[in-house]
């Protein structure tokens, strides 16, 4: 009996030698070693980079979703203390109300018709200028590059007033086209910084690109068309997401050219003619009629419509951002010159 | 060979634009073409910055007051400068206190926001899943960045004055929750001060981003595949592939975030409410005071990127 227990606890004994004997090898193993630390190295790094991007997404996100909750919150529940995140009675009327304020559909077709045009003119208008003072020097083309400088740092207040009695000299005033014009001619919002990235980008091609063109017999925009703007396409799709954004963002020039009118209306002045007098603009547009004078009486109320108006305005431009982001592709094959 | 010349001028014919080559050498061409390129900015700048912007070097030395139907202008000479330096104040502040906080602001700011968004740049470029949206988030503070959404949440006041009658100001009181943990409390400031200036951080660090991001994936791959043959790891990849790339483009931040501080800043905001009082030749005055002080910061910090050999792009050489 007492032989027997002794064997098994002999077993058990030596059990534990042999399994410490191979974790002690398992340690000692060099390669096994490095497979562990690459591993837990990449376990590190994904821990770290979740939790940071997880933390700043919540950062950022945080204001619009309480926005987006407090959109869906039925008119009548503004101030219910009970409701704090989920809305108790969904509803759409807040959304409705916005959109009739801002003259949703037209707006929107505007805004994104100017920016859609002004975007390009400031693309095609930069890109050339930035390809020359980056690929097509000559003598004194630094001076002429301090100038973009001027351009970028002198704020647009300064010119404003001078501008103003100059386009309205030119009959300007009160029509898109003013913008088109200033995009056009690289005078757009921040055209300055937009020739600068391209500077910078088409200085980074290598000169290979260039030469291997010229030798096979392309002109000199050829070169540029087919062979140099195709590489710079991460800059061309950041320029012009920024021109986009930025144009429709925009309300000063627009505000001093006086673009926005109530055939032509865009949606940075209405919402922010709304914001000032949100009672007024529901009046006018007939929006008072959807609700009842209990609820547009409420200050809070009134202040949320502009703050829904606001989400409206800046949705499309998320949902568009989602579906071109693809476009930041990983870097591009620069086929030709890999050795 | 006079097919293919046949071929050629019938090239010509339809594309003419290709062949400009005006019987020239290449090098001439290339000047041609340089002005050709640079011919729309050229017009633009002329008619519409030069000319605007001697006007406001010459208005920034009258007096102009408006009368119906003209202005009336009155040579002071720099009477306009002296006031906006000197006696200029608004209901809270004065013109220059403005300028020098947000100078200061800026250069310590600067670096600050540098680091950041290369950081964030290079951990988005990596791939991972959910890539996609969480890109878009980071774009989310590029749109909201807005005059007009500013005006219209007025810094979130409804959404706040709804929360606080629910009695919740925040999702939690960080400095409460510090406090009683025993954090010192010199720490407790600074970690509460950081997290409040969290967001307005990320607010600025979005073009800067998206900037970083685009150079970052215009660096040639190969270099990368060399590189993980080599076997040289990650961090490695990074000091001698990213970071020496990426560095032309850091001007370029540089430059951004500057300009944009300024323009976002209290400093034009000054500017912006004189003009709109029609006091034309102190809001030029002004300007030109804002202008210059930019110049100034832009010039050290070239002189810097030089003596560092920053912005050199390597490829050239």
């Amino acid at each position: 009996m007492k032989d027997k227990l002794m064997k098994i606890i002999d077993k058990i004994i030596v059990g534990f030698k042999k399994s410490f004997l191979d974790i002690k090898a398992n340690l000692t193993n060099e390669s096994k070693n490095v497979t562990r630390k690459r591993k837990f190295k990449t376990i590190t790094l994904v821990t770290v980079r979740l939790v940071l991007l997880i933390g700043l997404s919540f950062v950022i996100l945080f204001p619009t979703i309480q926005q987006i909750l407090m959109a869906l919150r039925a008119p009548e529940d503004v101030n219910n203390p009970a409701v704090i995140w989920i809305p108790e009675n969904w509803s759409i009327m807040n959304l409705r109300l916005a959109a009739i304020v801002l003259d949703y559909r037209n707006a929107l077709v505007n805004t994104f018709k100017v920016s859609a045009i002004a975007m390009f003119l400031q693309l095609a208008s930069t890109a050339l200028a930035g390809y020359a003072f980056s690929r097509l020097r000559f003598r004194g083309s630094n001076i002429i590059f301090l100038f973009v400088i001027i351009t970028i740092v002198v704020p647009p207040q300064a010119l404003s007033l001078s501008q103003y009695l100059y386009f309205r000299d030119l009959g300007l005033i009160g029509r898109e086209s003013s913008i088109y014009l200033m995009s056009g001619l690289g005078m757009g919002i921040r055209s300055g910084i937009f020739i600068y990235i391209f500077r910078s980008f088409f200085k980074g091609l290598p000169k290979e690109l260039e030469e291997s063109a010229q030798i096979d017999g392309a002109g000199v925009f050829r070169t540029f068309r087919s062979v140099m703007l195709p590489n710079a396409r991460g800059a061309l799709v950041t320029v012009g997401l920024f021109a986009f954004v930025w144009q429709w963002n925009d309300a000063y020039f627009v505000n001093i050219f006086e673009v926005s009118t109530a055939d032509f209306p865009l949606l940075t002045m209405r919402l922010i003619n709304a914001a000032e007098n949100v009672y007024a603009a529901l009046f006018y547009t007939g929006g008072l009629s959807l609700i009842g004078q209990d609820v547009w009486e409420n200050p809070v109320f009134l202040a949320l419509i502009s703050n829904v108006a606001a989400l409206l305005m800046m949705l499309p431009l998320l949902i568009m951002y989602l579906f071109v982001q693809k476009q930041f592709v990983e870097s591009i094959e620069r086929t030709g010159i890999v050795g | 060979m006079q097919k293919e010349k046949r071929q050629y001028i019938k090239k010509q014919e339809r594309f003419p634009y290709y062949y400009l080559d005006l019987g020239v050498p290449y090098k001439t061409q290339r000047i041609i073409w340089a002005f050709i390129f640079l011919a729309p900015w050229i017009t633009g700048f002329l008619l519409l910055f030069l000319v605007p912007m001697v006007n406001t070097l010459r208005y920034s030395f009258f007096e102009l007051t408006p009368r119906a139907g003209e202005i009336i202008t009155e040579f002071i000479g720099f009477d306009n400068y002296v006031y906006a330096w000197n006696t200029h104040v608004t209901s809270d502040s004065s013109f220059r206190i403005e300028l020098l906080e947000t100078t200061t602001d800026v250069l310590f700011n600067l670096p600050v926001l540098l680091i950041f968004s290369l950081f964030i740049a290079v951990m988005l470029n990596m791939e991972f899943r959910g890539r996609a949206i969480v890109r878009a988030i980071f774009f989310v503070p590029v749109i909201l960045n807005s005059a007009a959404v500013a005006t219209a949440v007025g810094g979130g006041e409804a959404i706040n004055e709804i929360l606080a009658q629910q009695g919740i100001d925040q999702i939690f009181d960080l400095e409460f929750y510090l406090i009683q943990a025993e954090v010192p409390e010199f720490l407790v400031g600074f970690i509460v001060d950081l997290i409040d200036r969290i967001y307005a951080i990320l607010a600025l660090a979005g073009v800067p981003i998206l900037l970083f991001l685009a150079s970052i994936q215009s660096i040639p791959r190969h270099l990368y595949e060399a590189a993980k043959i080599e076997g040289a790891t990650s961090y490695e990849m990074f000091w001698l592939i990213t970071l020496p790339n990426v560095t032309p483009h850091m001007i370029t931040v540089t430059v951004y975030a500057l300009v944009d501080t300024f323009l976002t800043s209290s400093v034009s905001n000054i500017i912006t409410t004189e003009l709109n009082r029609q006091n034309w030749g102190l809001s030029s005055a002004m300007a030109w005071i804002y202008v210059g002080t930019v110049f100034v910061m832009l010039i050290f910090i070239a002189l810097l990127a030089k003596g560092f050999k920053i912005g050199d792009s390597h490829y050239e050489g």
